[in-house]
């Protein structure tokens, strides 16, 4: 909120700590392992680096020192001012410009060292340089000792500055000392400003805040004066002449009338007259104070002529008051902000800004449109309550006192307040969904007139004998067919069933390596059958139900048993003419050589894995597979021809 | 008499209440201090009765039933989105008096369309024809649509019972003027929550109660007071007593 705190400026270290925080950061961050057989190009690195480091480092804490302190040409002029009363203005920006020098002076020295670092042509000379260079960094931070520590202790005093809001309303109490300026404070505001029966306890500005027309009030209790030329004021007073030159804020020139303070009156107007200047262009009040001791109309003739000028003047009022008995403070404290609040308005009033919010101002009042009366509609009830004491009123159990006694095993209850529905049937649980149907789609509001019609109707149909079942009587030939009908219906049942577990035609009807698929057609089974469906089958023994043997496709049919005879081939059954004699030939090829059944079987095995092994190398399908991928590559048979490209191998 | 009141650290209480004259909704909360403010205001002479109900519930299984819900003391429109149950519950917690209509609309957000008190209504001028007649069938209100200060959600801008209101703080005397003509009651332009502009978000409010985000300045609640004329204070107390304050606090 405020727009001045200075409580947020970084620590200055004393020099010598200074230099300590940055020679220990250099060698924290920066590498420290170098042999001097490095390549001298490295070595100049890791040197340079340091330097450099170095003074970045020096450069950056000098230039936030710098910056963090407040510039005194860019703040409120009554902060500029109670700095230079505090703490010399000339010293401050001194030391302040010494800094900035030191910043420079440290960067020239490393750079000018970086420098000759880059003609360093050996570790030891190198590392005598960087030496160098931070000890004459080390050196300029060090002459500048009684800057860092002055700054330190203004940084630390400013930091307790009270946060003082030089544009907002604000009430400046002033006086001599000892007047009450600080009682009144306390008796207005929550500051707790010390009180001593001894001048100048009050030794800097104080701040407090109150309330006023729903607005924040900043009251600063000051410093008392005293009468003399503004050049022999000392620090303290001069504080109160800060605040009261640069705040436009409400004076309260507060006067002790019993002179219990060790001035006496005329004293005090003196003071009101020579200070006056300060007061132009603002609210101003006299207060009057500690009347419970003496009142204005007992003052003696003596003492009222001395104040007849002030309580003559009309446009600054005099009020009476004691912070003792507490009486005219708040009127004091009221017509303090009543005056400051007009007086601010008014000026507000003339600047543009105001111009944005009149509309916030004005109260729209309707005009009558009709005759129709629309009132406030407020229940009997409230009306009553608003008449019953708050105090009366015995403490209601909340909800949040429910919460708060049951703990983690508070449950919210949505269904306690359904006043309207009788409490055994408040907690009836409705489902939201039955037999995947929305509950809601089917709330009917006459349900309960239609079900009992519904009843109704079914009671008389049960009396009526709607739901007896009718009277058969079943005679033997009836029952006959009902046997055998029920005897069909299994039977097609379970023809059914078979069907649907047969093989189905679409898929492959005997694989090749099974044995074809003979059907069942006994004779057996067709006696069976025919038995089962009534048929009488006793005497048909030799009813010649057999058929011709079925000529197999496939040699092999073991389904009727005997082994084929080996058919050989026509080769092997030649005959030559000439002798008659079974044809010899030559043995084949992968044959020949092998003299007996063993090593033609070793042979066979062997070629057998010679053959897997090729096929698996080259990603063969077979034997006989001789794919080539492409036959003719694209790059061997376009664009110009080098020497030698034309064959890909 | 205005109450400052937070839901669960926000001050924007109107997102999460609507109250009326005759009952008055709150979200389901992580605790039950936002409900127990409205619960001990609301509080009748006796233990466990309360001048209007004080109920708990979500909309469409959301916490922010005052900008999706909108109502008066006849009635209460929620959005299409409201379930079943939702609807069953808020049924069976209302008196039998108040009616409940579930609306089919595109702005389903009807806290921020439409802007009402018993009597008279203001709507969004993009409102289907169909909801219009809505309104004023269970509102039983005269609607009218309207923006104001440019901005087409009145619900948002502009909160009023039946004895005054507060608008959105850019609107022009002259406007205010017109709007006071329509809706019979005195307008003020205002801010809540330390200068927002989104009233509806910062006051609840009924003809004897209201509640305010818990950073709404004196000022503002001073002016909020009287115009709603929650004490003996009327409005044009902003024209006088109050008129220094707050030239002094809004510039």
């Amino acid at each position: 909120m405020s727009l001045y705190n200075f409580k947020k400026i970084m620590v200055v270290p004393p020099a010598t700590s200074f230099i300590d925080i940055m020679l220990s950061r250099t060698q924290r961050k920066t590498p420290t392992v170098v042999h001097k057989h490095y390549k001298i190009s490295r070595i100049r690195a890791f040197y340079m680096r340091k330097v450099k480091y170095t003074q970045q480092n020096f450069h950056d804490r000098l230039s936030q020192i710098i910056q963090d302190f407040p510039k005194l040409d860019d703040i409120h002029p009554f902060y500029a001012d109670l700095i230079n009363v505090l703490f010399e203005k000339d010293h401050y920006k001194l030391a302040l410009g010494q800094l900035n020098m030191a910043r420079h002076l440290i960067d020239n020295v490393a750079k000018e060292y970086v420098r000759l670092l880059k003609y360093g042509d050996s570790l030891y000379r190198c590392k005598q340089l960087k030496k160098a260079a931070l000890g004459r960094m080390a050196t300029i931070i060090k002459r500048q000792k009684d800057n860092l520590a002055y700054l330190e202790t203004v940084r630390q005093h400013l930091s307790r500055l009270p946060t003082i809001d030089p544009y907002t309303r604000t009430i400046i109490l002033t006086g001599f000392p000892n007047v009450g300026k600080s009682s009144f404070m306390n008796k207005i505001t929550r500051a707790e400003v010390e009180v001593q029966p001894y001048a100048f306890t009050t030794k800097s500005l104080f701040v407090g805040h109150t309330d006023y027309k729903y607005l924040r009030w900043q009251v600063i209790d000051t410093p008392g004066l005293l009468d003399r030329s503004l050049e022999d004021r000392n620090v303290i007073e001069m504080q109160a002449i800060t605040a009261l030159a640069h705040l436009r804020a409400c004076v309260l020139y507060i006067m002790d009338i019993s002179e219990n303070c060790g001035h006496t009156l005329e004293e005090q107007v003196h003071l009101y007259e020579s200070i006056k200047p300060l007061f132009a262009n603002k609210p101003l009040m006299i207060v009057i104070n500690k009347v419970d001791i003496i009142k204005l109309d007992e003052l003696d003739e003596a003492r009222r002529n001395v104040l007849a000028n002030i309580l003559n003047d009309e446009n600054v009022p005099v009020i009476q008051m004691s912070t003792v008995s507490e009486e005219g403070v708040m009127e004091a404290k009221t017509e303090a902000c009543e005056r400051l609040l007009g007086f601010r308005v008014d000026h507000k009033m003339k600047t543009k800004k105001v111009e944005n919010i009149l509309n916030r101002l004005h109260v729209a009042m309707p005009e009558k449109r009709d005759t129709k009366e629309r009132p406030a509609f407020i229940p009997e009830s409230v009306m009553q309550k608003r008449e019953i004491d708050a105090a009366i009123r015995q403490k209601r159990k909340l909800e949040k006192d429910i919460e708060e006694e049951e703990g983690d095993d508070y449950i919210l209850d949505l269904k306690k307040h359904y006043v309207t529905i009788p409490e055994e049937e408040r907690y009836d649980i409705i489902p939201e969904f039955l037999d995947g149907h929305n509950i809601a789609d089917y709330i009917d509001p006459d349900i309960f007139e239609k079900l009992e019609e519904l009843e109704r109707e079914e009671g008389m149909r049960l009396e009526n004998g709607f739901y007896d079942p009718p009277k058969l009587n079943i005679d033997e030939t009836l029952q006959e067919i009902r046997d055998m009908a029920r005897q069909i219906r299994t039977k097609r049942f379970i023809l059914r069933d078979n069907k649907k577990l047969a093989p189905k035609a679409d898929k492959p009807k005997i694989p090749r390596h099974k044995l074809p698929h003979i059907r069942e057609r006994k004779v057996e089974n067709l006696k069976n059958t025919m038995e089962e469906l009534g048929v009488d089958m006793s005497g048909k023994d030799d009813a010649n139900f057999v058929k011709s043997q079925m000529s197999l496709r496939r040699g092999i049919a073991p389904a009727i048993g005997g082994s084929i005879q080996k058919k050989k081939d026509k080769e092997s059954s030649a005959i030559v003419k000439s002798t008659g004699q079974p044809l010899k030939r030559k043995a084949p090829k992968h044959e020949l050589g092998l003299s007996n059944v063993i090593t033609k079987k070793k042979a066979q095995v062997m070629a057998k894995h010679d053959i897997a092994k090729k096929l698996k190398k080259m990603c063969l399908k077979g034997e006989a597979d001789r794919f080539i991928g492409d036959l003719k590559p694209k790059h061997l048979f376009s664009g110009k021809r080098g020497s030698g490209k034309t064959d890909r191998r | 008499m205005a109450l400052r009141t937070e839901f669960e650290n926000s001050s924007d209480i109107g997102v999460f209440a609507i109250l009326t004259n005759s009952y008055c909704l709150t979200a389901i909360g992580g605790s039950e201090a936002f409900y127990s403010v409205f619960e001990s205001e609301f509080a009748g002479q006796d233990n466990n009765s309360s001048v209007i109900p004080v109920v708990h519930t979500s909309i469409g299984g959301c916490r922010i039933i005052g900008r999706l819900a909108v109502g008066n003391r006849h009635g209460l429109l929620v959005p299409s989105n409201t379930t079943d149950l939702e609807l069953q519950h808020i049924r069976n917690a209302l008196p039998d008096n108040v009616q409940i209509q579930r609306v089919e609309e595109r702005l389903s957000a009807l806290g921020n369309v439409i802007a009402c008190n018993d009597y008279v209504a203001l709507i969004h001028p993009d409102l289907d024809r169909e909801t219009e007649n809505i309104i004023k069938d269970v509102l039983k209100v005269e609607v009218y649509r309207q923006t104001i200060a440019g901005n087409s959600l009145v619900g948002a801008y502009s909160v009023f019972n039946n004895q005054g209101g507060v608008i959105h703080p850019k609107a022009t005397a002259q406007e205010l003027d017109e709007l006071s003509s329509l809706l019979q009651i005195p307008l003020v332009a205002g801010t809540v929550n330390r200068g927002s502009e989104l009233l509806a978000a910062g006051i609840v409010v009924n003809d004897w109660t209201a509640f305010c985000g818990i950073t709404t300045t004196s000022t503002e609640l001073s002016v909020i007071e009287s115009i709603f004329k929650l004490n003996s204070n009327q409005p044009s107390k902003i024209t006088s007593e109050l008129r220094a304050s707050l030239i002094e606090s809004m510039t």
